[in-house]
């Protein structure tokens, strides 16, 4: 039994417009994925794909009009989808944690970082004040903050961003998370300072053995910090697997096009496939909603392709995932 | 900043009682607001289409009486028939809430322009003169401007515009402001436009856009204003129809059992206030960027 | 000798900062020449002055110091409204195109607004010169009669092309293109920029983070630091041997999209400090694990190091700027290293 088990999960966008008609976007089509203690697990994908979705979905932190409207989410065994906001709060924050995008906008501005280190924990137990200021000293000790002390009087916006990043990587963790998941953890740092976050996220999920979700479009990331890549399109996971397979040989078209389409590779075999407009959720085609960006497409694309198996644990949503690499590079301008 | 999600779908299936029931759902309140200050509207145009009396066709055998077949909204002190009082009275709602919030938005409007686009001095003067504005009590100010420059409409109207003015000069500026923040502006800039170009073309229709809602707020207090001013007897008298003064009128009544001299203009008061408050929240809920369906 | 096009000497900007008293020294002494048909990328993480260089050279600011010499013309000081005809010469596409432009015009509208600006054609020639642009930047001419809301980054970003282009600019400036759009995009934005230097021989200031994309898309590179020129030469050179401390470090936490590559980390310690307070001396000492006490004396001017490429630090002259050799810092894993040392920024 793997820490996350996410099943089938479809997510939808309902509303209505202003002409009172019923619009629904399907963000999530059937999300399926494990992680497991000591894993690190990638997502990436465009921008609409669902990386994100994704993990506000596991969390239970979507709003309306989203709601999840079939699927599950187990962790540790136990379903999460379907729990009232209680016994969610009973998991999310201690077991479960996420870390955010923008840590500026994500403090609570209001208060200094040790009062809130110190609220998140006795939110969740009973546990003395000086514990729990004890506890958050030393976790800022822990993500690297110098002089822990006096920056747990500190307040959010006296922070740099990487300093700011860390104070929420010691949010998530100081009530010993197993599993985490971390939203586009360094972007918009300095890369300097993003190579100091990543090696610390990865040094504690070593350490503690958890489990870790990196959601993120740069792919450098994925390559050197994450053991497998969960590669998303339109809000299906289109081909997964071991870090260095999926990267040495991809199967999925999209997932072609994307490794190719890194400044080195270019630089090195030119400009070849490059991406399309962005799937429109309101109104996906039916079958693979990648045909219509894919230079492979045929007729048997306007059925749902099956997953397959392509050896190694890399899996790959294609009719042709099996088939040796070929298509001609065709380019469509988006 | 990250990409919008996926294209939308360009809009299908437009219906006008569609379309309706698409802004009642997601704002009831504006759609309330809306029937409300409508029917006002309808009855202010068309006054003396349905009113069944002249406003100050006097009846003099007929004073104080109380509602009838006769006289729906009953009588009042001279023998005018209330309710094609009302009914007229509805036009100085409408005469005074729509010029004054023109002045509002001639006055306020471009100040806030071009304080949000030069900064420095120019904002500052600006900043300063409408603080010192904001500071004075309206109806002190209005009562004194009216008293001196003798009571008419046309003062009560030009005082409330300039005295409300400062309200649409922050807004329009905090939105310049942010829009600046944005590189709206240098975009703007660097393409080459002439500074009135930048004001007029670009800046001004974005930032007008959060002022929407205040423009209806406002014309329900300027409406307040000119019937507070009615009834302490300055600004509009008798027999004027406005629902200020008949309420003066009627106060006297009340006392002696003749209730429906003050209730009626009164309601009416009430309600076109409450409309355009109403339509303000509406407008607020319908034009909030938080309403947009699709997330990431 | 081709003169260029640009000419950029001893740039200052400094900016008043938030407390009385305070400046924020955005760019300090930044000198640099961009040559007819090139493309100069300025590369630098926060604090380093890229953006404020490029909005000097538009005049969006005014230069603090320095001067500005864009073909025959001074514009250091100049009026905006002297600037404002030389406009059509020098172009800008943003970072983010759904604040750049105006949400209320069509697309085609907003390429036309440059040609109305800068031309006197009549309306009909007007939208077949945007048609002909459209065409060019490879966006589909439906789009047009959209609005910016209503389409993507990627095509968003080619109406921004199309914008610059529109006046036949000897002279763009790119803050950051590329960097919010998906990476499926990027590639085609650049070959569209590619395309266009080719065609026009338009010159490029291409200011980016992304160290990959400004290796692969400009001729020269300028690696700046706290508002100055820390490394400069041909990007291919720079990137083969990068000379300079900080470009050694910066360029060794680049992550390559490729498992398999092996990397050799020079993480430095701690953050880029605020531009409010400038080290004396080199603006990198304070955080270079090869300074020595004579970093701190004086500002270092740049050395040569092979054909037109220069790093300003005192060790190229006798050969030790090789950051490898510096002590605190080895391969990646530096956590534990970094509870005991770190240097964060103070508050």
């Amino acid at each position: 039994m793997s820490l996350l088990e996410v099943s089938n999960l479809h997510t939808h966008f309902i509303s209505h417009d202003l002409n009172n008609n019923l619009r629904v976007a399907k963000g999530l089509n059937g999300v399926t994925f494990d992680v497991d203690r000591g894993e690190v697990v990638g997502i990436v994908g465009e921008t609409g794909a669902g990386k994100s979705l994704t993990a506000m979905s596991i969390m239970g932190l979507l709003q309306s009009p989203a709601r999840i409207v079939e699927g599950s989410v187990r962790f540790d065994g136990s379903e999460l989808v379907g729990l009232s906001t209680d016994e969610l709060n009973r998991i999310r924050g201690t077991e479960l944690t996420m870390i955010v995008q923008s840590p500026l906008t994500s403090l609570d501005p209001l208060s200094r970082v040790g009062k809130q280190l110190v609220r998140a924990q006795r939110e969740h137990r009973n546990i003395s004040q000086a514990e729990a200021w004890a506890n958050g000293v030393q976790t800022m000790t822990t993500v690297g903050i110098p002089e822990p002390e006096r920056r747990m009087r500190a307040w959010p916006h006296e922070l740099s961003g990487g300093m700011a990043q860390r104070v929420l990587i010691a949010l998530a963790l100081i009530n010993g998370p197993r599993l985490i998941i971390a939203d586009e953890p360094t972007t918009g740092l300095d890369v300097t300072v993003q190579a100091q976050i990543l090696d610390l996220l990865r040094d504690l999920v070593r350490d503690r053995e958890m489990g870790a979700m990196i959601i993120t479009h740069d792919l450098g990331v994925v390559a050197h910090y994450c053991t497998r890549i969960c590669v998303m399109f339109a809000g299906s996971i289109i081909e997964t697997g071991p870090v260095r397979q999926v990267f040495n040989d991809p199967r999925h078209p999209y997932t072609q096009a994307l490794i190719s389409s890194t400044p080195k590779r270019i630089a090195e075999k030119g400009y070849g496939q490059i991406g399309g407009p962005p799937p429109n959720l309101y109104a996906l085609p039916a079958g693979c909603h990648y045909r219509d960006r894919c230079s492979r497409a045929a007729d048997i694309c306007h059925q749902s392709p099956p997953v397959q198996d392509v050896g190694g644990s890399q899996q790959a949503r294609c009719h042709f995932a099996t088939d040796t690499k070929t298509a001609a590079a065709t380019v469509h301008h988006g | 900043m990250t990409e919008v999600a996926s294209t939308p779908a360009p809009e299908r299936g437009f219906t006008w009682s569609g379309r309706a029931l698409g802004i009642t759902r997601r704002s009831p309140t504006f759609a309330i607001g809306l029937i409300i200050v409508g029917i006002f509207a309808f009855v202010a145009i068309f006054a003396d289409v349905i009113s069944p009396f002249g406003p100050i066709e006097t009846f003099p055998h007929q004073v104080l009486l109380p509602p009838s077949a006769a006289f729906w909204f009953g009588s009042d002190g001279n023998g005018m028939d209330m309710f094609s009082r009302v009914m007229h009275g509805a036009r100085f709602g409408f005469g005074i809430a729509v010029p004054s919030a023109i002045i509002m938005l001639v006055i306020g409007v471009p100040l806030g322009l071009v304080a949000g686009y030069k900064g420095g001095m120019v904002d500052e003067i600006v900043l300063r003169s409408m603080d010192v504005l904001r500071s004075f009590p309206s109806i002190v100010l209005a009562l004194a401007v009216v008293a001196a420059t003798g009571q008419s409409l046309v003062n009560v109207v030009l005082v409330i515009g300039f005295l409300d003015a400062p309200i649409f000069t922050r807004l329009v500026r905090s939105e310049v402001l942010a829009l600046r923040s944005s590189g709206f502006v240098d975009s703007a800039v660097a393409s080459g436009n002439p500074t009135w170009r930048i004001l007029f073309v670009h800046l001004l229709p974005n930032a007008i856009r959060g002022s929407t809602a205040m423009i209806a707020v406002r014309m329900a207090w300027a409406v307040r204003i000119s019937a507070t001013l009615a009834f302490i007897g300055v600004g509009i008298q008798a027999p004027t129809p406005e629902w200020g003064a008949m309420i003066r009128q009627g106060a006297e009544f009340i006392i002696s059992g003749e209730w429906w001299v003050a209730l009626f203009p009164g309601v009416a008061l009430v309600g076109i206030v409450l409309g355009f408050n109403l339509l303000g929240d509406g407008l607020q809920d319908l034009l909030d960027p938080r309403r947009k369906a699709t997330g990431k | 000798m081709v003169e260029p096009i640009l000419r950029v000497r001893n740039l200052v900007k400094h900016f008043p900062g938030s407390q009385p008293g305070e400046t924020i020294h955005a760019v300090n002494d930044v000198s640099f020449d961009l040559l007819p048909g090139e493309t100069v990328g300025l590369v630098g993480e926060s604090g380093s002055g890229k953006s404020t260089i490029g909005r000097c050279v538009l005049r969006l600011y005014r230069p603090t110091d320095g001067s500005i010499q864009f073909g025959e013309r001074d514009i250091t000081t100049i009026s905006e409204r002297q600037m404002r005809p030389l406009r059509k010469d020098i172009q800008i596409v943003f970072q983010d195109p759904y604040s750049a432009l105006n949400p209320r015009m069509k697309v085609g509208n907003l390429i036309g607004e440059l040609v109305k600006l800068h031309s006197d054609l009549g309306a009909a020639e007007r939208r077949e010169t945007v048609a002909a642009l459209a065409a060019r930047v490879h966006l589909n001419a439906d789009l047009l009669t959209r609005f910016p809301n209503e389409l993507s980054g990627g095509q968003l970003q080619r109406v921004c092309i199309a914008r610059a282009l529109a006046t036949g600019p000897k002279v763009i400036v790119l803050d950051e293109p590329t960097s919010s759009l998906d990476l499926s995009v990027r590639a085609g934005i650049l070959e569209l920029l590619g395309e266009l230097q080719r065609d026009t021989g338009v010159s490029m200031l291409f200011i980016s983070h992304d160290l990959e994309t400004v290796e692969l898309v400009s001729h020269r590179i300028l690696v700046l630091y706290l508002g100055s020129v820390v490394e400069d030469g041909p990007s291919k050179a720079v990137f083969a041997k990068p000379s300079h401390p900080y470009s050694q470090a910066l360029l060794s936490a680049d992550l390559p999209p490729d498992p398999d590559v092996v990397l050799d980390r020079k993480i430095l310690q701690g953050e880029v400090p605020g531009p409010v307070h400038l080290p004396p001396g080199c603006p990198f000492e304070p955080r270079c694990p090869l300074a020595r006490p004579d970093c701190r004396q004086a500002k270092p001017s740049p050395a040569a190091i092979g054909d037109k490429h220069h790093a300003a630090c005192v060790r190229v002259a006798d050969g030790t700027n090789d950051i490898s050799n510096a002590e605190p810092l080895g391969d990646g894993n530096t956590h534990k290293k970094l509870q005991d040392q770190l240097i964060g920024r103070t508050s």
